[in-house]
């Protein structure tokens, strides 16, 4: 009898051991989840519609901004990210999509990435040296694989707004929150663009109706790549709608891409009827580096 | 001859055996198929960071050995700034500012990357006669601990149009006034401990350098880029973590040849030198720091930080000026809109 018992015991203790480390496991998900990210939900809650923990129900409403950003490798590209995202980490829901130029995703941007702080895609796509002359448009190829890169990962049921962050503009955290509630495309006013302090939609009765701008005020969109954002429903409805290269002139790429997806009457104006600027197109001097070597002399590699 | 139920047996006995040592493997390898993941496809990762700090990255990373299923996607919910801590040394920030078209702009995203910071204290002296509201609006949005100050640098002494005349240091006065601010503010024997570092307003700092410079207990240094027409310039430190030198080509004989960014002072410090301050009149140019360092400590008293001088956690840019060409004369565009 004894052998039996003692048998029959041996059998079950394996099973009763995969049990309780499953039950561990499923446990520890859900727990710590919350308690490394403050008001934190998994994934798997977000997936399965289960109510948010704590106060964060709300949040989960929101739609998600998500930020395109193409760059490029300089010295002062390491700095840029940086204090872009010490801007982005403050912005609840968003969710930022790096596009370098390059041929492969550079050490520097990945590891800097991992420890940024904002949920991210790190993608790449290399732009020929024939298409960065003077005059021609730029960062074309990155802005079009992000736009991919979301019609492929994004469907009809996500919620999201999308915009175009260049990583030497300046951003204030209101002008997230502007943006968050776009339907449509909405449009706002940017600092040190078209050669003035700013450049502004003109609106009126809470419609665009002009523009206010020191360059070329006959765009069909006089604004800058800062200046608006697209309601992503919107861009997944437009699976065409990129940003051209051919045929395009100097300062005009704004213009053809949302010349594709919306009109002049239908843009929602933000940041107090387009009155107070929430951006600033800031550019970051080149450093002066005339006493670096030629050959570096340096007995470590120091990332910069 | 194999029975069915010897079959049956030896299968109930061999089956969770092999379960629990396949589950344990996962636990195991899912750190390195993460890791790998990352290299190889070519248009994955999505990544994600819990952690508010580098402290906390560390146990984001624990947390992602766990997960075996699943890459675990927490929302970064933050509340600014972040909760005064009783226990860690409160960090003064002394920035200098000037009006010009791209101050809102500076000092917006320096705000930006003042509010991860705990426990700090931002003093912000403008260069005007009276106070702006433009800055005051700011400090006052941002939420921040801050100490608004000015003192308008007198006519002689400002740097005429835009030539960086070297003798003429920038930003003294205003530094000056921060620091006897401070000695004013707290008693030589305050209990609460501080470092003050001076931030001017265009540079660009990571979050780690905070709390490198939280446990200064002297004066510490760090590498600064950007700097003497290098890629950056930094301390020379040898094997007993101590300063000897200086890595820079631009007068590397000055006492301390070190930018502004790259220093940091223990507060309690501040307060016993009364009489240390930046000097006004006769400072070479690239001198002003040392006009200052050379009063409060000697070389050996520096502590290195950034992994001993290898990292480089602060880059010293600089904005272009906007081009404002169709303002014209007179401006074009409306000056009641703050820019």
């Amino acid at each position: 009898m004894k052998s039996v018992f003692f048998s029959r015991f041996f059998i079950l203790l394996p099973w009763v051991l995969i049990v309780i480390i499953m039950i561990d496991i499923d446990s520890k998900r859900t727990i710590r989840a919350p308690a490394a990210g403050r008001t934190g939900k998994t994934q798997r809650a977000v997936r399965t519609g289960a109510p948010g923990i704590g106060g964060s129900q709300n949040q989960s409403a929101l739609p998600i901004i998500y930020a395109i950003t193409p760059t490029y490798g300089r010295p002062v590209q390491k700095a840029e990210l940086t204090r872009l995202s010490h801007a982005f980490r403050q912005v609840p829901r968003f969710h930022w999509i790096v596009v370098e130029d390059s041929t492969a995703r550079t050490e520097l941007v990945a590891r800097f990435l991992a420890r940024c702080g904002v949920p991210y895609t790190h993608l790449h796509v290399f732009t020929p040296r024939r298409f960065k002359r003077a005059g021609m448009p730029r960062a074309t190829e990155q802005r079009n694989a992000a736009l991919t890169w979301l019609r492929q990962h994004r469907s009809r049921r996500d919620s999201g707004v999308v915009f175009f962050a260049d990583d030497d503009n300046t951003y204030s955290l209101e002008l997230f929150e502007e943006m968050r509630s776009t339907r449509g495309v909405s449009i706002w006013p940017v600092g040190f663009v078209g050669g003035r302090a700013y450049e502004r939609p003109l609106v009126s009765g809470g419609k665009v109706v002009g523009w206010y701008t020191g360059w070329r005020p006959d765009r069909p969109f006089a604004t800058d790549m800062a200046g608006f954002a697209v309601n992503l429903q919107m861009i997944l409805a437009n699976p065409r709608a990129q940003f051209k290269r051919r045929g395009s002139q100097p300062g005009m790429q704004e213009s053809d891409f949302l010349k594709q997806i919306t009109k002049v009457t239908d843009l929602e104006p933000k940041a107090n009827n387009c009155t107070r600027v929430l951006v600033w197109h800031t550019r970051t001097e080149k450093p002066h580096l005339a006493n670096e070597p030629k050959h570096r002399k340096d007995t470590v590699a120091i990332e910069v | 001859m194999p029975k069915r139920r010897d079959i049956v047996a030896i299968i109930l006995i061999v089956l969770p055996w092999t379960l629990l040592i396949t589950v344990w493997h996962q636990s195991t390898l899912t750190p390195l198929l993460t890791t790998r993941k990352g290299k190889k496809k070519y248009d994955r990762t999505d990544g994600h960071s819990n952690s508010r700090n580098t402290f906390a990255f560390k146990e984001s990373c624990s947390l992602q050995n766990r997960d075996i299923v699943e890459v675990v996607r927490t929302e970064y919910i933050y509340s600014r700034p972040p909760p005064w801590s009783d226990i860690l040394p409160t960090i003064h920030i002394i920035t200098p500012t000037y009006s010009r078209p791209v101050q809102k702009a500076e000092l917006t995203r320096l705000a930006n990357t003042l509010l991860h910071v705990v426990n700090l204290h931002w003093i912000l002296v403008e260069d005007s006669q009276r106070r702006t509201s433009l800055v005051s609006h700011l400090l006052h949005n941002t939420g921040l601990n801050y100490t608004h100050l000015n003192v308008e640098t007198p006519r002689n002494y400002k740097v005429r149009g835009d030539t960086r005349d070297p003798r003429i240091p920038r930003g003294t006065i205003q530094r000056n006034l921060a620091l006897r601010w401070l000695r004013e503010t707290f008693s030589v024997n305050t209990s609460q401990p501080g470092v003050v570092y001076f931030a001017d307003d265009d540079n660009t700092y990571s979050l780690e350098l905070f709390e490198e410079m939280r446990s200064t207990k002297k004066v510490s240094v760090w590498p600064v880029a950007f700097v003497g027409g290098l890629r950056y310039e930094s301390p020379k430190v040898n094997t007993l973590g101590k300063v000897f030198g200086w890595k820079t080509v631009f007068d590397p004989h000055r006492p301390f040849a070190i930018d502004m960014a790259g220093f940091a002072v223990n507060l309690q410090l501040i307060l016993s030198k009364p009489q240390a301050y930046f000097k006004l009149r006769g400072v070479k140019g690239g001198y002003q720091e040392s006009s200052l360092l050379k009063e409060l400590v000697t070389l050996s008293d520096l502590e290195p930080k950034a992994a001993n001088c290898t990292k480089v956690l602060v880059w010293h840019t600089r904005t272009e000026k906007p081009v404002l060409v169709n303002e014209g004369k007179k401006g074009f565009t409306d000056s009641n809109v703050e820019i």
